[in-house]
């Protein structure tokens, strides 16, 4: 069940990033490609396989010496925490650009700045 | 565990040298000449480091051809390895000329009023995303040096504060996060289908899958995956189209660095995965193509990944070369022409990945190598040598230039010896570059190849003679005739012409060090030994892979 919502997650938050990225306003632009790594992020979370839960499988560790529980996958929370890190980086640095952008041509239409050679 | 000897030591140094530049001249950003100081320290440390990992790890007698450090003393495949094999060690010491050329180049020159302070910052970080990516022994780790020496090349392209620059850094960071997405798929679904990053425990995984209860089916899509995001970096056609504005749009001697070294990062991650990492997955490969009556066929994914880097290798030499041909400036013909000398460096490696005869996969990785090599060098120096002249004239455009030769007899026989180098002319290393490549195909018996080759070398000739005649021959202009070139910058650009005539003479010791490198890039087992992830895996079992 776990991963089917998962998975239908992932393929929305794709979907919806296409099509902002296709849009003709740069801000979209940046919104689709914000929302296109995030998915990239909960694909990668998923991508540490999905448990069924137990009664044992908790995210705790009781104590040293005790008996280990069973734990997610932690390399894949590693992966998409470093992955995180840099994403909202070059989500800001791309929201800075398209300021600039606008300062400099006085318009965010990408089909606009295209034509302007 | 592996012991921590010096050679191990001597992996990480490189890194440690930019990394401390990096911060150091961040913080000396009121004091533009102890910045230049320290930078051009950094520089001289960071080439006696990439030397001493040559000599003492990869071709001194009795060398051992292969040392890692594990981060942290975390064992592999739990941390994050280095690994510096006469691959690594082969690029690392072509970036270290050209980088330090434009290290010294840069502190003569710099475009760009405010921004000025961050310029040296910036470039020690693209120099150690650089590095890292040569380096490392993980798929993940890869992924992180990648974003560092994207997000300093981004901030490169803005640099200037242009209207088009800023435009051109918009498409460029867009692009290149897009590229990211792909690559962190690329990642999580090699992740999920064999339980580890480690590119050592990789190979071994993939090698022998049945007993680590894997199936390694869908590694050639993700492969493909990885192989498209590398083929952005190199600028390979189809995704070639954002080379010219970024190129145009960077300072000169950036766009240097961007040629020589950050596309060799692409090139250097399509080698090492392919034929270090995924050779030996077990993969029965069967693809019938119906049109041409061939098909892709084999054992591994590798007939997948030389067929498809033939095609784009084919499609950028003539993408680059009739672009070239056509441009107005000196920076756009170089930029195309770097498109196209990828094309000859692409090639190469799609016949070594298609062939089944390991004698002619190694030499075919050799000649990608000089190949290389020889594009750093000659590429390097026509970007420098673009910014003489704009930092001289003002200008870069054909139509305000003439006469060039006549003005600078230095700068023009610098220009003239790297364009023979494109060209292929002997004794220099482009002839030894275009001549293994040509080798290669007649080996493979690929006529259609050597067809291709020929077309992509008249283009070299045809665009390389334009903007000789274009811009240092003709009428003396009034730019040109008002110039005043810099005797340092015309300096470093003869010293790269020396060593492009150097390498050309002396060649026979550079074949042997790309011998030594291609033997290392398809020595799997000699890798997997070195990093010893085996060890550490029985001690922590099954971390993944068994869901």
């Amino acid at each position: 069940m776990t991963a089917i919502v998962l998975a239908a997650a992932v393929g929305a938050l794709f979907a919806l990033g296409t099509f902002l990225l296709l849009r003709r306003d740069l801000i979209r632009v940046v919104w689709g490609l914000a929302i296109i790594s995030q998915a990239a992020n909960v694909y990668l979370l998923a991508m540490g396989g999905i448990a069924p839960a137990t009664a044992d499988s908790v995210p705790v560790l009781a104590g040293h010496g005790d008996h280990v529980p069973e734990t997610a996958d932690p390399l894949v929370q590693a992966l998409v925490l470093t992955a995180i890190v840099i994403g909202f980086g070059m989500t800001a640095f791309a929201l800075v650009l398209s300021y600039r952008v606008y300062e400099e041509h006085d318009t965010l239409d990408v089909t606009e700045l295209g034509d302007r050679e | 565990m592996t012991p921590v000897g010096t050679e191990s030591q001597l992996v990480i140094a490189p890194m440690l040298i930019v990394l401390v530049a990096a911060a150091a001249t961040l913080f000396l950003g009121r004091h533009p000449r102890a910045r230049a100081a320290v930078s051009l320290a950094a520089g001289v440390a960071y080439g006696l480091a990439v030397a001493a990992i040559d000599w003492y790890i990869v071709l001194a007698p009795g060398a051992p051809g292969i040392a890692t450090y594990q981060v942290g003393d975390w064992p592999a495949p739990f941390g994050i390895t280095l690994v510096a094999d006469g691959l690594s060690a082969f690029m690392l010491t072509m970036v270290a000329v050209l980088g330090i050329g434009s290290l010294v180049f840069s502190t003569r020159h710099l475009p760009g009023g405010e921004g000025r302070s961050y310029y040296f910052p910036l470039f020690h970080f693209l120099s150690l995303g650089v590095t890292g990516a040569f380096l490392t022994g993980d798929l993940f780790n890869l992924f992180v040096w990648f974003e560092v020496m994207l997000m300093a090349s981004y901030v490169f392209v803005a640099y200037s504060g242009g209207p088009q620059h800023t435009r051109a850094a918009f498409w460029y960071v867009a692009l290149n996060l897009l590229a990211s997405a792909v690559f962190l798929l690329g990642v999580g679904g090699i992740y999920a289908t064999t339980g580890t990053l480690n590119m050592a425990d990789l190979a071994q995984r993939l090698a022998d899958p049945a007993a680590y209860g894997l199936e390694p089916v869908p590694v050639v899509g993700l492969l493909g995956m990885l192989l498209s995001v590398f083929a952005i970096k190199a600028g390979l056609v189809p995704f070639q189209f954002w080379i010219p504005t970024a190129y145009r749009a960077a300072p000169p001697q950036i766009t240097a660095l961007l040629a020589g070294a950050t596309k060799k990062v692409g090139i250097y991650a399509i080698i090492r995965l392919s034929f270090t990492v995924f050779a030996g997955a077990e993969v029965a490969v069967d693809l019938p193509l119906p049109v041409v009556d061939a098909a892709i066929a084999g054992d591994s994914p590798l007939p997948f990944v030389g067929a498809a880097l033939l095609v784009m290798g084919a499609g950028s030499i003539l993408v680059g070369g009739i672009g070239a041909v056509g441009r107005d400036s000196m920076e756009g013909v170089f930029a195309y022409s770097s498109i196209g000398q990828v094309g000859f460096i692409a090639v190469p490696v799609g016949i070594a990945a298609t062939t089944v005869d390991p004698a002619l996969r190694e030499f075919a990785i050799i000649a990608a190598l000089v190949f290389a090599l020889n594009h750093t060098l000659a590429k390097g120096l026509l970007f420098l040598a673009v910014g003489t002249v704009r930092s001289a004239t003002g200008t870069s455009r054909f139509a305000d230039l003439g006469g060039l030769a006549g003005r600078s007899p230095p700068l023009a026989i610098a220009v003239f010896i790297a364009s023979l180098a494109l060209v292929g002319i002997p004794p220099l290393s482009g002839f030894f570059g275009k001549f293994l490549v040509f080798d290669v195909a007649a080996r493979a018996r690929a006529g259609p190849v050597i067809v291709l080759l020929l077309v992509g070398s008249l283009l070299t000739i045809a665009y390389a003679t334009r903007m000789w005649n274009r811009s240092f021959w003709g009428a003396r202009t009034d730019a040109v005739d008002a110039a005043t070139i810099d005797p340092v910058q015309v300096g470093v650009l003869a010293i790269l012409a020396a060593t492009i005539v150097v390498v050309g003479i002396g060649f026979d010791p550079v074949y042997e060090f790309a011998e030594t490198a291609a033997e290392a890039a398809l020595d799997t087992d000699a890798y997997v030994d070195a990093v010893d992830p085996q060890n550490a895996s029985e001690l922590g079992g099954s971390s993944g892979g068994d869901h």
